[in-house]
């Protein structure tokens, strides 16, 4: 898998404060990432010395990190499909698998979803919980969940405000929400960063050996 | 021979209006018009050839002037399989019955999904007419005005794949032995759509091997998910729900 650098030059960001990197990085890094994948297969994010790229008017679409390994991810506080509030910090303690899905009811998202499901034992028996994000409604969450009998929590992320400031970045020119998954230590330190659009399944592999691996 | 599971219902059903009820013994009988569409296709396609001969020979500084308009061809009918391609999937996953213009070859398309076999019962003229009257459109007028003998050439093979691209659809349809031995022969050598690489789109969602001349483009987009991106932008951007997505979703 390619690792495309993102690691920020600078202090830690503060619980209440977004990033703001003194480098700028580009992190549509499906257009511009100068790996031997596809600009739809999955690149993995990791700590590397950052490389300088020259800004170009075209290039608008990029977002600055502001979730990347090592770093500590601003809380939330959502909804779930059942109308319940939901805190990142009632999962302080264990590890945390958070994912960011395009929206309810589309192909990609329910091949993710389903295999999240189908191997939720094994992320339990790693000690960890899984929880998708989207900007979808609890209505739309809670018929997905229902209909798919997904066992963790799928949150709304109105206005997708969470996306933004974890910086997910978006695919295809801005048109299409990312697809990202972060693992979280039980300290809620982001461990690895996942994004892969176009083979959801992918994620729970990913996350799933991570997980094993620590 | 590809095998084609029979009546595969999808969503596509749903949309189609009882009214419009398919009347399989129209097809074997082509109407006046269909005929005079069909010949006025064929004669325009003649005619973009022998222009394009005239034109190259009254012109020949040697073998490159009549290489360019064969690569030109060439071109044209490799991206003619593309432009199938993209023309069936936006027909199968957008729009109805009622959508203007589009909505006869809409239901027609769906039609088809249920019924994969029909197609063979058509005669040609009655599977060929719409496209044929696209082609006699888009190139009587060059026919008589472009002095290009490449750009001619181009535009009857990519416009050409576009009429005759249901004939292929329906050969592929076809069982191997009531087949001309020579599209057997071009199906294998994979010239014309094989009959196993479309049998590959006969399977609920029907979302994939969309292109219908050569299928040559099939593998790249499958692939690459081209389709996938594009109706998820579509989604995102306008709203709009691919057919094909109901259909993954009650499998």
């Amino acid at each position: 898998m390619a690792s495309i650098s993102l690691h920020m030059n600078h202090t830690l960001p503060s619980l209440l404060h977004a990033q703001t990197p003194k480098a700028t990085l580009y992190q549509n890094l499906s257009l511009l990432s100068k790996s031997s994948q596809s600009q739809f297969h999955g690149l993995k994010l990791s700590n590397v010395p950052p490389c300088s790229v020259p800004s170009h008017s075209s290039m608008k679409t990029s977002v600055f990190a502001k979730v990347s390994e090592g770093s500590l991810v601003p809380p939330f506080t959502l909804k779930d499909q059942d109308g319940k509030t939901v805190s990142l910090s009632k999962f302080k303690g264990k590890p945390v698998v958070v994912y960011f899905y395009p929206g309810d009811e589309t192909p990609g998202c329910t091949k993710q979803a389903c295999a999240f499901r189908d191997s939720y034992e094994k992320f339990k028996k790693a000690g960890a919980e899984v929880i998708g994000i989207s900007g979808d409604d609890a209505a739309s969450h809670k018929q997905f969940a229902s209909k798919y009998k997904l066992p963790f929590s799928l949150l709304c992320d109105e206005g997708n405000k969470v996306r933004k400031e974890w910086g997910v970045p978006s695919d295809l020119f801005g048109t299409l929400p990312g697809r990202q998954t972060y693992v979280l230590d039980k300290n809620g330190v982001c461990r690895l960063v996942y994004n892969n659009q176009f083979q959801p399944e992918k994620h729970i592999d990913e996350t799933l050996n991570f997980l094993k691996s620590v | 021979m590809a095998e084609f599971k029979p009546r595969q219902k999808n969503s596509a059903s749903k949309t189609i209006s009882p009214k419009h009820f398919y009347d399989e013994e129209s097809w074997k009988t082509p109407t006046s018009i269909q005929r005079a569409w069909f010949a006025s296709g064929c004669t325009t396609l003649l005619i973009s050839v022998a222009k394009s001969l005239i034109m190259i020979s009254s012109r020949s500084t040697g073998l490159r002037s009549w290489i360019d308009p064969v690569v030109a061809a060439i071109v044209g009918y490799v991206l003619g399989d593309l432009g199938t391609g993209i023309y069936h999937w936006a027909i199968d996953n957008y729009g109805t019955a009622r959508t203007p213009v589009f909505g006869s070859q809409i239901e027609g398309f769906l039609r088809h999904h249920d019924h994969p076999s029909a197609i063979t019962k058509r005669h040609i003229a009655t599977n060929l007419y719409v496209g044929a009257a696209g082609f006699t459109i888009a190139v009587f007028p060059m026919n008589i005005f472009c002095t290009n003998p490449n750009l001619l050439a181009f535009a009857a093979a990519f416009l050409g794949c576009g009429m005759f691209c249901q004939q292929l659809h329906a050969w592929s349809h076809t069982t191997k032995g009531k087949l001309p031995r020579l599209v057997v022969a071009l199906q294998d050598s994979r010239v014309i759509l094989p009959r196993a690489e479309h049998a590959a789109h006969h399977h609920p969602p029907f979302d994939s091997h969309y292109c219908i001349v050569s299928g040559v483009w099939n593998r790249f987009l499958d692939k690459y998910k081209i389709f996938w991106a594009m109706e998820m932008i579509f989604f995102f951007i306008f709203g709009v729900r691919p057919r094909s997505w109901s259909d993954f979703n009650s499998k």
